[in-house]
Parts: C-alpha cells; structure tokens; sequence
C-alpha cells in the first residue's frame, strides 16, 4: 500500500479541524468532509482506505454513510465516533461493519493510535485479497506451470535413464544397476506425486461439462465397485450396492462420477476393519438422485469432520495404517459440485460413516426440459467410451 | 538386410528427444529429429518417413495439435502412422491407466505419455509399422 488515504466525516468543524491538527506529520493524505452525502462522495472520488465517520449527524446518519461504504467496497476501513461512550451504538455500528469505535472525547493519543491500527488493518485486508487472488491464478494456471516447468524436466530425465540402462547394460555391476533402478524407481515416484497433486488441484470444471451427457447412476456405481471387488476382498470387508431398476438418470460425465465413487468408497474400505460393510445405494427422490456411500468402519473424529474436504487434509491412517494424498475428497467435492451437485458426511467414530452425492435428476425427455438437447452430438451418451 | 525404418521424432525438449532418440537407434532404426514443429513439418514433406513420434504439447499451446491437423489435411502424408507423446495425459484418463482418451488425428495413431518406458515404446513403434504396412499392401 502507497501513503494511506483517510477521510473523516464530521458535521462539527473543530471535531475535523483537531483530528487534520493530530495526524500533521504522519504518513497518510487527509481529507475531509462535513456531512454524510459529501463525505459518500469523497470515497469514490478520494479512494481511502480508511474512513472516520461520527455516528451521530443531521442529514444522513453515521450508520446510513458506513451501510453505504460498505455496499461501495467492503475492503474500507470504518471506525467510527461515537458522541457518547454509549455502548449500544458502538455495538450496531459494529454490527454494522465498522472495525472500531471511539469515544468523545478522545485524546490526540488515542486518535493517533486507532488510525494506525486502522491502516494496518487495511494493510492486512489488502494482502488477503492479494494472496486470494494469486492463490486462484495459481490453481487456474497449476496444471500448465505443473507440465511445464515440473514434469518436463523429469520426463527427459527419466527418459535418460532408461536408455542408459538399456545402454549401459552388457558393462555395467550388478551395483551400478541396483543404484540406476533405484533412481528410476525415485525419479519414477516424484512424477507420480507431481501427477496427484496436479490432479488435486485443476480438476477443469469446464472439460467436465464438455463432457456431460445422460448417465445412468448405475453405470459409476457397478464400474466403482468392480475396480474395487479385489480391493474390498483383500480387506475382507463386504462390498453392496444396490440401484433400483430403472436407475434413476442424470446428466453427468461418467468417467469423473466414477472416479467421485472410487475415491469415497476407496476411502470406506480403507477406514473398514476385517467384517466391516460397506454398501452404496442410489433413490430418487424429489427431483434429486441420492447415491448414498454407508460403511460400518472406524468412522471419522468431530474433529477431522469439518475438514476432510479440504485439499491436502489428510486425517488419521486407515484401519490397515493406509495413508491418503490428502486429495481425493478435495477432488470428488469439486467433481460433484461441478455437477451441480453437494456432497456431504455424518460419521460416528467407532460406528462407521455416510456420504451422501446429491445430484439433480434428468429423465429421458433430456435436460432441463429440452427434449432435443440429449440427441445432439456432444449430449449423446458415448458407446464404448472409456 | 531390410532398409532400416525410417522414423521422425518433433519434440521442442532436445534431452527428452536425445533419450528417446537413443533407444530407437539401438533398436536399430533410423531417427531424425525436429525440435520445433515448423521445421518437422518441412522434414516430412521433404523426405519419405515410416512413422512420425509427435510431441502434442510443444510450447505453451497445443502446437503439436496443430500440426497433427495440418498432416491429416496434407494427402501425401494423411497415412503416415504417428505414435503422439503427451506430457499430460487427458484428465478423464487417468482412472484407466492405459486406455487414455485416444484423440485419433490421423487413421493410424497411437498415445503415450512421457515418459516412455523403452519396452512399451518400442512395442507401439512396432505395431503402428507393421498395422501401416498392411494398410499399404492389403
């Protein structure tokens, strides 16, 4: 932030003219204005960063100017004045949006010391808009920054590696090859890691609407629990599912939708014991399909609850000591809300744990009530894709 | 002895091509290199090849992409096989390792992704050779 820009809006001359007197000689531009519409006029004219309003003027009030800066840029900074310490009117103007009061009459001091923790406070707002704004260019431009300036490098030299294996093979000790598998193997890993935290983080809403068209929900939901029949045998946990015929239908990208049910019922198995059950049910209900994903597992702790959507959380081992990227409910959330849909968790630590995908039911009339939408070329469900 | 297969590789990663490059020459083909998609196109019309390896990735865009349209638009060299090299694989595919999405930009083309393990590049040199020869002489 340059020099700091306030404004004070104050019907009463001396009250302006002392806090001007007050700040001389600190680093902020000052102006002035001596009742609320003018001084409303001032924040889109003087751009501050910080505005003092007293709470108690003819015309329009205090609260009416700061409800108004508010709806212009809730980024200002308000602190307003209070006439009399009254505690009441501090409170709504809080309410209100305001990040301090003071009360008349203050002291030089005082009034010094809230402009500068007022200006901080703006400091601090900007820098959390900066970074919020980096943080989403960032995940927008992830996956080519990823490709480009992470995976690239790697490939060629891992593509180096294999030909200097195959090359070097007929003189090479047996050591020398125990320690070029062993790079492979770690080079080999580090694009494996590079490839999930990618996939974490560009799940590309855009492609996944692309590629939507009418699904049955029993089409993810057998696919799912086929890549996870071995999975669920190995553990020696019961794996359901059941659909109601005819599936209810809706208008989705199979592929992510599989990927949506292969990292939550992944996950139940995972977090199951030997004998533990996990089932996976579809109804439609109301206009909305609900794919229910129920295990009978270790369950999740209140505490991880609220969390385990985040990107990069990664809650305790799995029943088996099993430790996740921390990424596939991150991804899934995004994947059903690009849908259109939520996804939403109740567990009981000890008993076991529900997700609950609800997604907006289609019928064969085609989406959204058009019956021809679903027969044109990018809406017609893809034989054979895989 | 039979001619050696004569294969082209455009790729902008100059080491990425070198290690490829290297397991293709000792398999016993014969490899020309283009770094940029400009000059690979020129190369192609140019000589007669076997089968392109083509980088869809190259610079910041899809040039490869391009490219890939302009052959299939060129009648004299619509039918020449190419193996595509991708950096990424398509996000859908990623769940059936394998089987990624196929794009098809020209009748016979086959994708991997980088890197390539020498077995199975070898292998899909192979294959798209000898699916080419039998679309010439059926």
């Amino acid at each position: 932030m340059d020099t700091a820009r306030i404004l004070i809006v104050d019907d009463e001359e001396i009250v302006l003219d002392s806090c001007t007197e007050i700040l001389r000689g600190e680093p902020f531009e000052l102006a002035t204005a001596s009742n609320g519409a003018r001084g409303l006029a001032l924040v889109s004219e003087f751009r501050p960063d910080l505005v003092v309003v007293d709470l108690k003027m003819p015309g329009l009030s205090g609260f009416d100017v700061l409800e108004r800066i508010r709806e212009a840029d809730p980024t200002i900074v308000a602190i307003v004045i209070t006439g009399y310490a009254t505690v009441s009117s501090a409170v709504e103007a809080m309410k209100k949006g305001a990040y301090d009061f003071l009360p008349k009459p203050f002291t030089p001091d005082e009034f010094r010391l809230i402009i500068r923790r007022g200006v901080e406070k703006r400091s601090l707002v900007l820098e959390t808009i900066a970074l919020r704004r980096e943080r989403e260019l960032l995940r927008e431009h992830f996956a080519s920054i990823v490709s480009h300036e992470l995976k690239a490098p790697l490939a060629a030299i891992q593509q180096n590696l294999y030909a200097l294996e195959r090359e070097l093979a007929p003189v090479s000790t047996e050591d020398q090859r125990g320690r070029m598998g062993r790079t492979k193997t770690r080079v080999g890993d580090l694009l494996q890691l590079i490839e999930t935290w990618r996939r974490g983080v560009s799940v590309d809403i855009e492609a996944i609407k692309a590629q939507c068209a009418l699904v049955s929900v029993r089409v993810p939901i057998e696919k799912a629990v086929d890549s996870l029949a071995v999975h669920a045998e190995r553990k020696e946990v019961e794996l359901m599912a059941s659909v109601p015929e005819p599936a209810p239908l809706v208008w989705g990208d199979q592929g992510t939708l599989t990927q949506v049910l292969v990292n939550i019922m992944g996950n139940a198995i995972k977090y199951s014991r030997v004998g533990d059950r996990v089932s996976v049910s579809a109804e439609a209900r109301g206009g909305t399909v609900r794919i229910t994903v129920a295990d009978t597992g270790v369950g999740i702790s209140p505490d991880d609850l609220p969390l385990i959507f985040n990107a990069f959380y990664s809650a305790q081992p799995g029943a088996a000591g099993e430790r996740g990227s921390g990424l596939g409910l991150a991804v899934s959330r995004r994947i059903v809300e690009a849908h259109g849909g939520t996804i939403a968790v109740r567990s009981t630590p000890g008993k076991g744990s529900t997700f609950v995908i609800t997604l907006p039911q289609r019928t064969d009339d085609g989406p959204g009530g058009h019956p021809r939408e679903a027969e044109s070329p990018t809406a017609t469900p893809k034989e054979g894709r895989r | 002895m039979t001619e050696p297969k004569k294969l082209l590789v455009i790729d902008d990663d100059p080491d990425f091509v070198a290690g490829m490059k290297a397991i293709l020459d000792t398999a016993g083909y014969d490899v020309d290199v283009s770094y940029n998609p400009k000059e690979g196109f020129a190369k192609l019309k140019a000589k007669r090849y076997d089968l392109l390896l083509l980088d869809i990735m190259m610079g910041r865009g899809a040039e490869g992409v391009m490219m890939a349209r302009k052959i299939r638009k060129e009648p004299a060299l619509k039918d020449i096989p190419i193996l595509i090299i991708t950096g990424i694989r398509e996000q859908v595919a990623f769940m059936f390792p394998g089987q990624a999405v196929h794009p098809h930009f020209v009748p016979l083309d086959e994708l991997v992704e980088k890197p390539v393990e020498p077995e199975l590049l070898l292998e899909k040199v192979s294959a798209l050779l000898k699916a080419s020869e039998g679309r010439e002489k059926p």
